[in-house]
Order: structure tokens, then C-alpha cells, then sequence
């Protein structure tokens, strides 16, 4: 059971292992991709062994998002805050990619902790860049006052050619619904169920302060004036309330499936708070990775249901041996009392089978 | 978006031969059973990981205890199980911190042993180190070459149920060791894998990209047993290596000192003459109370790789070398494919990784070639000649995954795509798919049309050289026969037979 983690782990790797061997003059190129076709090249060559060019490609946008330059609205200012001078944004970028940044290793700080803390924040770029929209609208929320000049309905990329919706026009909370699509018929019909459920669980003491929580077939009426093509969903769709306290509802879905009694630790929720700090980049990557979540857990409990299946037919069989006529067993017993010398013909017989 | 766009997601599993290092220690075993995984077209693994799962059955123990009647708790306990574990090295630190969780090894002998393990297994290394959508990509896996089709049938099932993939693709482990070379050399999918793990050693002559089975061949040495030796030696010459750390530190030596010398004699000789030039220091920390200690590493440096070349000076057991052993295994394959097994043998696997240890290999096989060729020369009389054979042992830097190398080869070419099984193949005619995986499609593609084009469009009458008659084809066709037959003789020592032959094929040419 994981939470998924903001960080890729494996450019974290490969960053720490660079930082720590930086006068080793290596060459590197990698590319790979991760789950809603997010793909990575990292490419560092034998001249400039401390510096590393890092591409990110981004899903397809679909027709109702809005992207500036390959890139969503906020991001270029994201970076820029987020990472300060170690990181130069290369104009054009990479060819078939979204964005190239140019990472100085020899401007990292000299503090260990700090250092990797940042190169923490370098590994969960995809967090950076793809939910900078979002955080641009909860910082609103967390001061309560509404974004000037923001649409009624705010649609923001997840996966490739799909996106998730915002209602940002309150002042006091915003509400997110997630069309949610699977590609297989039997990952539809778990989907829909562990939504429903999870829907279901809010009500159960311990979970009053999660916020509001609906599910439903249809597109909720908040989606008028959304295309058609946005708003085609075979999972249904799911709309989380309020947003301030949506943190508190993903400890929950692990918690659904691992402790039911440790639900209990989460306290009582104080208002905008909590999309300030830490919480707000938690919120973000919960809220943008809803969908890589689910698809997750349905992927989880196949497995699991399978475990099950299999144990179910080893005691079926188990218990058809056990109803084996007698006159099977004591010949077996027979067998075991001593050794017996095969013949040449019966061990033949008995290879072959 | 189609997956095809994607590149595949290699997964190598180890072949994880050494059960019985299970017994010396843990960590052997992690060395010998570690999973490479990546995307193909990369040069190296995202992770290389050891094959081992932590499970937490203290859940199912307090059920156990509980009465029937409490179901609920049973339930949910079984639940708990399912969802606390860990793999890899942080499997073998949890276990190493708490008593709380079992490790499980779901590969034993290179056969999944533990399919609840292995799933839980494919289920991290894809959402959890991977991070990648399992529906987006490809996926090709290994086995070994003795894996029972029923076991694919199993992985093809795990694959499609329960991770959607669109399209999966079973490969042999020392296939894909010979694809390694593919870019180094033409495309040559006919030789002998000599994979040397930790716990055995296995010979698997390969042709046209399908394992010869009957010809496999295994040694009981391999890379653990190089260890054990130079423990061995270390501990009779007398030097002071704590007694629970002589183990690793031999593991150590072997791995950063070892070599292969050409000549036992010369190689004592030389390292008598300059003791300072060949006898390194070994500086280790005892494990319990933190003191340093150093001790000699000397003749060990070159008699540990020795064990596969004279192994009569480790075990009385086993005393066949190791080229003798693939000669053995050549000479067991069909014989058409001899010499193309010859001239590509590809080492793979961690123990090969000593210096010079191919060209050694290469001239002890040479040897053993040439005085058989010899041999039926004067057998012969000087009658006819025996082409020399060409014995060639191929050696790559990236020999220590050059499994997952090959893999990441074959995934990246557009045929690959082509010979997987896709989701939809898999749910029209069930798990049996998985038994044979298609490899000619694209090997034909590079190798065959070069060599035997020109003789197979004359029999069918096409496009190749242009026959007056019929008699004239199958008198070309059947010169080009009796060639490609005299050069197989040349394999076989068949002394007069061969003579006799020649003479009944000229006969019926004439």
C-alpha cells in the first residue's frame, strides 16, 4: 500500500547519485514516463558534468483548458519561486517536450538538509508545473477572496485529453468534480463501487469533519455549459464540496482500506488554514493525482481479490483430496511405510507422467 | 493514445538460481535474485532491486487465536496483510528492524514459487518505483529457459487481469543475453549463453533465437562458490579476518581484486618476484566492535576465478572446467548450428565480470577445437581439410544486466510490438497464448533473407538464379546441399565416415 509520492523516484535517484559523484564527468541520457503520460528525459553529458538538462512533456490538453506556451497558466512562476537560481528555463525547449530546464548542480546550497529538500523539489517538478493553476486558485481561498477575472468553471488537465473541473466563484470554499473514465469494463464497475463506498464512508463517525462528498452518475448541475466531450464519463462523477478540508479525506482513503480505527487521530478542522504551507502543496498533489489514485486501489484490490481466489481453490482442492475414496489413501500409506523398488517399467510410467 | 507510443517496461526478475546461499547468508541472496527494471531503449535499469518481499502476518497470527465467530476481525486483519508490505531493499530493512514482517522470496531455482508474493511484487515495482500506468505500456518480462509453460500461463493472467497491460511479451533470459550484442555486432541470434550467477552456472546454446533445451548444461560453481574458495585460502594462510565478517570480506576481495591469469605457474612465479606490485591490502571494520583491522590479499587474486578453469583445486565433486563443459555442450546441439555456436559465445551474469576472464575462456575453448580438428585431420590422412573453426567469445561492459540490456533492445524496435500478445488476443483465446512468445517475426527480417535467399527462390522456380530446366534447379539445389552438408561434417569427427560420404555424394552428382 503506498500514497503516492509528489516525487519521482527515480529522478531523485539519479539526482542524489549526480550530486554526490559531481566531479565524476559522466555521460546520462534517460527518458521515461509516468502514469497520466507524463514523460521525463534527463540528459547530462561528459563536458559539463554539473549541469543537467531536465524535459518534461506534459498530457495533451483537451479543447477547455487553457495553456500558455505548452504550459498551464501560473507555471512559468511556479518554477520560478520554487526553485530560484539553480534552475535557468531553456527557450524553445526540447524537441516533443513542454518544458527544458537547466539545472546547476554547483549552485545547490551547501547545507545537507536543505539541499535535499530541494532536490526533493526538483524530483516532484510534475507537481510544480502541473498543479500550479490549482494553486493559484486555493491561495485565493486560503485569504477568502475570489481571483479576479476567473472564469464560473475552471477546467485543469489531469490525464491526457481529460480534465477536472473548478468552481472557484466563493469566497468561502471551492468545489472540484472529477469526471472519472476507465478503459476497462471490469475496472469500471470496481471504480464505481469504491466511489460509491467512499462516498457511503464519510457518514461514519470519525469522518464528520471530511468535507461534503457526493457521487453521481450524471454530471452535476455546477458542469452546465461544459462540452459534451468533457462531461463523458463512465465511472461517474465525483464532487468533493469543500475543498479546505479535502486533505483530510485522502488519509481516509487509505485509512478505508487499512485502519478503520485510526480514523479517530484526525482532530477537528479550523478553517482556511489550511490550504496555507505545506497543506496547500499536499492539497495540490492530492487533488491532481485523484484519478492515478483510484485507478491505483482498483489495480489493488484486483490483485487482492485474486490472492483470495487463489486461496478459495487451494482449500477446494484441499478438501476434494480430503474426499478421495479410502481405498486411495491406505495405498498411499502403504507407500510411505517403506521404500519401494520400482520395476523398470513402472518408473518409466512413472517419469512420463 | 495508443501504448505503442510508449516504450515497453522491461522487467528482468533474476533468475535467482541459488536456493542454497539462503543458507550462508541473507545478503548473498540479494545478490544473486535482484529484479532490473526500466523503460526500454535506455541503456541501464531505473532500479535494480532485490527479489524479496516483507509481509506482515502478525495480523494473521492474532486471527488465528480468535474464535470463529469475530469474522469481522478476521476479515479486516486479512485485509491488513494484503496491504502492509514492503519489497526490495526496504523488504530486507524492515525486516532487519522489526520482527513484524516475514520475508518471502517469490522466486526459488528461477521459478515463481509464490504467486500471492510475486503479484504483490509486479504491484510495487509498477505504481511504486516505476510510477507508470500499466495500461499505457508494454511489458516484457523474463524466465528461464526451464520454465514450465504453465507458469507464463500464470504471469500472462496476473499480467492481463489484474494489471490490463495492452500487450506482454515472455522472454528467455539467455535469449535476450544474446540479443545484448545486437548492437555491437550484426544482429546474431544463434550462440551459447554462459550465464554465471552466484548459486550455478548454466550453458544454453541458443539458434535462431530458440533455446536448444536438451543441450542446457549446469555446473554447481559459480560466483558463491569463487567466494567460499577464497575464504578458504584466506583463512589457511592465517590472516586475521574476524571469523563473522571473512564472508563479506571475501565477497569484497573477489569483487574488487580478482582476475584471471593465463597461467597458474607464471602467475605464482610473478607475484614471488613482486610481492609489492601484486599483493594488495584489504582494510576492513570488524562488524561487532567497530575496530578496524587489514590483512593480504595474494595469490587469492587469481585463484578465485581459477575455480571455473581447474576446479579439481576446490572441490573434489565436480572437476570438469568450464570450457570444457560448453565444448560438451556445443557438441551435444544439433550439428548445423555448431559452428555459429562457436563463434558467439556471450558471457552474461555478475560473475563473469573478471578481468580477462573471456579471452582465458575463449583460448582454453580454442585449444579443445583445435586438437579435435587435428585430430580428424590426420584421422583423414590429409584426404580433405577441415575449414578451421572459429571459436569467438564475445564479452560486453554491460555483462551484470546484459539481460535486461537485451530486453530493453528488443522492446525498442517496432517489430517487438508486433510479436506481443495484445489484451484482445489474450481474451479471445484465454491464458494459453502465453505458453510460446513469437521471436521470428523480426529476426527474420535481419538474418535469414541475407543467407538463404538465394537458395530458396531457385527450388521454388522465383526470382533467384535462372534455371534452363528443371534437372539444372535441383542440380543446383543439391550441390548447394551437399556443401552446406560438407561443412557440417567439418563438426562432427566421423573420421572415414565422412570420407565415405563425400564419396557417395559425389557419386550421385555425377
Amino acid at each position: 500500500m503506498i500514497l503516492l509520492q509528489s516525487h519521482s523516484r527515480f529522478l531523485l535517484q539519479t539526482l542524489l547519485n549526480r550530486v554526490q559523484n559531481l566531479e565524476k564527468s559522466v555521460e546520462l541520457d534517460y527518458h521515461w514516463v509516468e502514469f497520466d503520460d507524463v514523460r521525463y528525459h534527463v540528459q547530462v553529458s561528459m563536458k559539463n558534468p554539473h549541469i543537467l538538462l531536465l524535459s518534461v512533456s506534459l498530457p495533451t490538453p483537451p479543447l477547455e483548458t487553457v495553456f500558455l506556451g505548452g504550459l498551464p497558466f501560473g507555471a512559468i512562476e511556479a518554477i520560478k519561486s520554487a526553485y530560484g537560481v539553480i534552475v535557468q528555463i531553456l527557450d524553445p525547449p526540447r524537441d516533443g517536450f513542454n518544458l527544458t530546464l537547466k539545472l546547476n548542480l554547483s549552485k545547490l546550497p551547501p547545507d545537507e538538509e536543505y539541499r535535499h529538500a530541494l532536490l526533493v523539489k526538483v524530483a516532484s517538478v510534475r507537481e510544480v508545473v502541473l498543479g500550479a493553476p490549482l494553486r493559484v486558485i486555493l491561495k485565493y481561498l486560503a485569504s477568502r477572496t475570489i481571483a479576479p477575472d476567473i472564469d464560473r468553471l475552471v477546467a485543469l488537465v489531469h490525464r491526457p485529453n481529460e480534465s477536472f473541473f473548478l468552481l472557484p466563484q466563493q469566497a468561502e470554499k471551492v468545489t472540484v468534480v472529477f469526471p472519472m473514465r476507465f478503459k476497462d469494463s471490469i475496472d469500471t464497475v470496481l471504480a464505481t463501487s469504491f466511489l460509491q463506498e467512499f462516498v457511503e464512508s464519510r457518514r461514519t463517525a470519525g469522518l464528520n469533519n471530511a468535507p461534503p462528498c457526493l457521487w453521481s452518475h450524471s454530471p452535476p448541475l455546477e458542469l452546465k455549459g461544459a462540452t459534451d466531450d468533457a462531461l463523458s464519463a463512465n465511472a461517474g462523477f465525483v464532487t468533493f464540496g469543500n475543498i479546505t478540508r479535502l486533505e483530510f479525506l485522502f488519509p481516509f482513503l487509505v485509512m478505508l482500506l487499512i485502519l478503520q480505527t485510526r480514523l479517530c487521530v484526525m482532530n477537528a478542522v479550523i478553517f482556511p488554514r489550511h490550504v496555507e504551507g505545506k497543506k496547500l502543496d499536499r492539497t495540490v498533489w492530492n487533488l491532481s493525482t485523484f484519478h492515478a489514485y483510484v485507478n491505483y486501489h482498483v489495480k489493488c484490490s484486483e490483485g487482492f481479490m485474486h490472492t483470495r481466489m487463489r486461496r478459495r481453490v487451494e482449500s477446494l482442492i484441499q478438501a476434494l483430496n480430503r474426499a478421495k475414496p479410502d481405498q486411495e489413501k491406505t495405498k498411499k500409506a502403504a507407500h510411505t511405510r517403506s521404500f519401494k523398488r520400482l520395476s523398470l517399467k513402472e518408473s518409466r510410467t512413472n517419469s512420463n507422467s | 493514445m495508443d501504448p505503442t507510443s510508449r516504450p515497453a517496461v522491461v522487467i528482468d526478475n533474476g533468475t535467482g538460481y541459488g536456493l542454497s546461499s539462503i543458507i550462508v547468508t541473507e545478503i548473498v541472496v540479494a545478490h544473486n535474485l535482484y529484479t532490473k527494471m526500466g523503460f526500454a531503449g535506455n541503456v541501464e535499469p531505473c532500479f535494480i532491486q532485490p527479489t524479496v518481499v516483507a509481509v506482515n502476518e502478525s495480523f494473521l497470527n492474532q486471527s488465528r487465536s480468535s474464535s470463529k465467530a469475530n469474522w469481522l476481525a478476521q476479515y479486516s486483519a486479512g485485509v491488513m496483510a494484503d496491504l502492509d508490505f514492503f519489497i526490495g531493499d526496504e523488504a530486507l530493512a524492515r525486516s532487519r528492524a522489526s520482527n513484524t514482517y516475514n520475508l518471502t522470496y517469490p522466486i526459488r531455482h528461477g521459478q515463481v514459487d509464490n504467486w500471492d508474493a510475486m503479484e504483490r511484487y509486479w504491484q510495487q515495482c509498477i505504481f511504486n518505483y516505476l510510477r507508470c500506468d500499466p495500461e499505457d505500456h508494454y511489458f516484457l518480462l523474463t524466465e528461464s529457459p526451464l520454465t514450465a509453460p504453465e507458469s507464463r500461463e500464470y504471469t500472462g493472467e496476473i499480467m492481463f487481469e489484474t494489471f490490463n497491460v495492452p500487450g506482454l511479451y515472455i522472454a528467455v533470459n539467455s535469449v535476450l543475453a544474446l540479443a545484448a550484442g545486437y548492437t555491437t555486432s550484426k544482429c546474431e541470434m544463434t550462440g551459447v549463453v554462459v550465464d554465471v550467477g552466484d548459486g550455478a552456472t548454466h550453458v544454453v546454446p541458443v539458434a535462431d533465437g530458440y533455446v536448444i533445451g536438451s543441450s542446457i548444461k549446469s555446473i554447481p560453481i559459480a560466483g558463491k562458490d569463487v567466494t567460499l574458495f577464497i575464504q578458504q585460502l584466506m583463512r589457511e594462510r592465517g590472516e586475521k579476518i574476524p571469523p563473522e565478517d571473512s564472508f563479506e570480506a571475501a565477497r569484497k576481495v573477489k569483487e574488487m581484486y580478482c582476475y584471471t591469469c593465463s597461467d597458474i605457474v607464471k602467475e605464482f612465479n610473478k607475484h614471488d618476484k613482486e610481492p609489492a606490485k601484486y599483493i594488495k591490502q584489504w582494510r576492513g571494520i570488524r562488524p561487532k566492535t567497530g575496530a578496524p583491522y587489514s590483512c593480504d590479499i595474494g595469490y587469492e587474486r587469481f585463484l578465485g576465478p581459477e575455480v571455473f578453469f581447474s576446479p579439481e583445486i576446490y572441490s573434489s565433486d565436480f572437476t570438469t572446467p568450464l570450457p570444457a563443459v560448453i565444448d560438451k555442450c556445443i557438441q551435444s546441439a544439433p550439428i548445423d548450428t555448431r559452428r555459429a555456436l562457436y563463434k558467439n559465445i556471450v558471457l552474461s551474469g555478475g560473475s563473469t565480470m573478471f578481468k580477462d576472464f573471456h579471452r582465458r575462456l575463449q583460448r582454453d575453448l580454442k585449444k579443445i577445437v583445435d586438437a579435435r580438428v587435428l585430430a580428424s585431420d590426420a584421422r583423414l590422412g590429409g584426404e580433405v581439410k577441415a575449414q578451421p573453426v572459429e571459436v569467438n567469445v564475445v564479452s560486453h561492459p554491460i555483462q551484470r544486466f546484459a539481460v535486461w540490456f537485451g530486453g530493453s533492445v528488443l522492446a525498442s524496435t517496432p517489430e517487438f510490438f508486433a510479436a506481443c500478445h495484445t489484451k484482445a488476443e489474450y481474451e479471445e483465446y484465454g491464458a494459453s497464448i502465453c505458453r510460446t512468445n513469437p521471436w521470428v517475426t523480426w529476426y527474420f527480417h535481419f538474418h535469414h533473407e541475407h543467407q538463404f535467399s538465394s537458395l530458396v527462390p531457385s527450388v521454388l522456380g522465383g526470382k533467384g538464379r535462372p534455371h534452363s530446366s528443371p534437372e539444372n534447379a535441383v542440380k543446383f539445389v543439391a550441390s548447394r546441399l551437399c556443401q552446406h552438408l560438407m561443412e557440417q561434417m567439418e563438426y562432427q569427427i566421423v573420421g572415414k565416415k565422412s570420407a565415405e560420404l563425400n564419396c557417395i555424394f559425389s557419386v550421385q552428382l555425377t
